[in-house]
């Protein structure tokens, strides 16, 4: 029989949630206001990191460019008007994508392309302006410099020193530039082989790695901080929102309502406010961090260089984040209602 | 646990109303109150019983305990020691759901201060206790509608309480309390908030549904008018019952028992 009753009238529930919402709707949003202020917190710390870190790489990719382009620059004189051979043996980076785009830029007559793994296409934008049907042999061919770049391995013919060499016939004054160390590279007589790429020492690296990780662990030390916030805050309002109805609670178990059905309500109403604040504080914290960084930064470079699908899973992990602090934020609230004795609602001082 | 001789005699004095079967026993219950440490006595050993289709009228100064022993025969409450049979099950024995079902299912509350839900419909309100007993939709509109012309309130079915007179809101509370057609109906001063007439037209439905469905109804009262009413009235005094008598053997002049 008590099974019945154990089923959880859901319906019930729910109107009563939204009915005592819809009537305190002042302390509500308060409530709400919470939860919307710790996730934005969240959300715009996020995407703050996200947007610093993607706008970091572009500045970087870009001056890196800038430096191979003034690298090759240097080597072969000004590109205008020259014709250039590209060996790709694989998958091309940013700065090898900007450094053809620097080119293009700088209205070479053409370039005389060759992939060596033709599965991996380039960017569509510089398709027009390469000649594609370029065989190996031919990239050299009335080109004063050849660049070598990819991801993939080497083409045999170039760690052999024989073919090498008759794939720059005419070598002299010729540059074979690399943007990557090239690894067995048999360097054809004659030719001057440019490595454009920067290495870094393994002591810059680890100061980086390290500069990091510092900034990451106080950015965290806020973030949790400032969620222990948002739960105290959300918790004290649904205690609130317990003495307030603690008549109606009362009433509802002298009714025969369950402690479960009465911890529900709570559980109901925390989760709710948690989902609609998640919301409002992600989209907030995202505008918010958009803009700030937008400002600083100049907003093409931010919009042109942030990760909008992490911005995204952000906005969702906000909203979760926002029903789970409120979850957690209800257990007490919640547990207090539940083990109320019913006697409470005969009492008329309350 | 030592019961006296002479309370447990009185478990077997039949009521005014004739032989009819017990619904409410209890034997020697004391309620004990800590507040730090200081103990408080609100209930020093009573007993009763209570009968079917009964009208009884429990009364007592403030502080004499008698909304305590309100609470221990409706299952709102557990007592420190001694024993309260609702309907032969003992309640000390019952775990918080059990007791919300025994709540449910077999007691009806009429609050002092009514204690309806504000943001439902008289309709709603009715049906909320439906609704913990597992009775939804249709089944349970149609009941609802049927007690509400019941307490006279079918042309009211869709207003919040707020709209309400206090006599009709009362009216929505008793209402509320046979939802789930229980055996028994427990008023805590139901006609205080109450003027003369709507107080009287209270006391007058209760001894209606008291014949009708044959439930039992038991008030804390100090309403004359409802002890006239009642079938048998306690007295209770310093957590005790130390009277009990039917209306015509007290002055209602003197308000004092004969």
């Amino acid at each position: 029989m008590i099974q019945d009753q154990v089923r959880l009238p859901l319906s019930v529930a729910i109107g009563v949630v939204m009915q005592g919402i819809r009537i305190r709707f002042g302390r509500s949003l308060i409530t709400l206001m919470g939860v919307a202020l710790g996730t934005a917190f969240l959300v715009s710390n996020l995407t703050g990191q996200a947007i610093n870190a993607a706008v970091r790489q572009e500045e970087q990719s870009r001056s890196e460019v800038k430096r191979m382009a003034s690298f090759l620059e240097a080597e072969m004189g000004p590109p205008r008007d020259r014709i250039v051979g590209v060996i790709q043996t694989g998958p091309l980076d940013e700065n090898e994508q900007g450094l053809i785009r620097f080119l293009i830029d700088s209205r070479v007559k053409s370039i005389q392309w060759y992939n060596a793994a033709p599965e991996t296409p380039i960017s569509q934008s510089e398709e027009a302006e390469c000649r594609r049907d370029v065989s190996l042999e031919g990239v050299a061919n009335q080109a004063g410099s050849v660049l070598l770049m990819g991801s993939g391995p080497l083409p045999d013919v170039l760690t052999a020193p024989e073919p090498v060499a008759s794939l720059f016939k005419d070598a002299a004054g010729k540059i074979l530039a690399c943007t990557r160390t090239p690894q067995g590279l048999a360097s054809p007589p004659g030719v001057a082989v440019v490595e454009l790429a920067r290495e870094f020492t393994p002591e810059e690296l680890i100061k980086i790695a390290e500069q990091k990780t510092q900034a990451q662990f106080r950015r965290n030390w806020i973030t949790l901080i400032s969620m222990v916030v948002t739960v105290a805050g959300i918790a004290n309002a649904m205690l609130m929102s317990v003495t307030e109805r603690f008549r109606e609670i009362g009433t509802m178990k002298c009714l025969g309502a369950l402690s479960s059905f009465v911890r529900w309500i709570f559980f109901f109403e925390s989760s709710f406010m948690g989902a609609v604040g998640g919301v409002m504080g992600g989209v907030a914290g995202t505008v918010f961090s958009l803009a700030v960084y937008g400002f600083t930064y100049g907003y093409g470079l931010v919009f042109s260089s942030v990760d909008w699908v992490l911005l995204g899973v952000y906005l969702v992990l906000s909203v979760l984040v926002g029903i789970g602090l409120s979850i957690v934020a209800a257990i007490y609230p919640a547990g207090v209602a539940a083990s109320m004795v019913p006697a409470n609602a005969l009492r008329t001082d309350v | 646990m030592s019961i006296d001789k002479e309370k447990l005699q009185a478990l077997f004095v039949a009521p005014a109303a004739g032989v009819a079967p017990c619904v409410i026993r209890a034997i020697d219950v004391k309620k004990i109150y800590w507040a730090g440490q200081v103990e408080t006595h609100a209930l020093r050993g009573a007993t009763l019983d209570i009968y079917r289709g009964e009208y009884l009228s429990i009364m007592g100064p403030s502080g004499s305990g008698k909304t305590t022993l309100f609470n221990m025969i409706g299952a709102l409450q557990k007592p420190t020691s001694g024993k309260v049979y609702i309907d032969q099950v003992d309640i000390a024995q019952l775990d918080t759901d059990e007791l919300a079902w025994l709540r449910c299912h077999k007691i009806g509350y009429v609050f002092q201060t009514f204690n309806l839900i504000p943001v439902m419909t008289c309709l709603e309100n009715v049906m909320l206790p439906m609704a913990f007993a597992g009775l939804e939709g249709e089944a349970a509109r149609e009941k609802a509608v049927g007690i509400l012309d019941l307490v006279g309130l079918g042309h009211r079915l869709l207003h919040k309480p707020a709209e309400l007179s206090g006599g009709q809101q009362q009216r929505v509370a008793i209402a509320r309390a046979l939802a789930n057609s229980p055996q028994i109906i427990l008023t805590d001063e139901p006609t205080a908030n109450l003027d003369q007439k709507t107080g009287m037209e209270m006391i007058e439905l209760l001894a209606r549904l008291k014949v009708e469905k044959n439930v039992t109804i038991i008030s804390a009262t100090h309403d004359q008018r409802m002890l006239q009413k009642s079938d048998r009235i306690l007295w209770i005094e310093d957590g005790q019952i130390v009277k009990a008598a039917r209306p015509d053997e007290i002055d209602f002049s003197t308000a004092e028992f004969r």
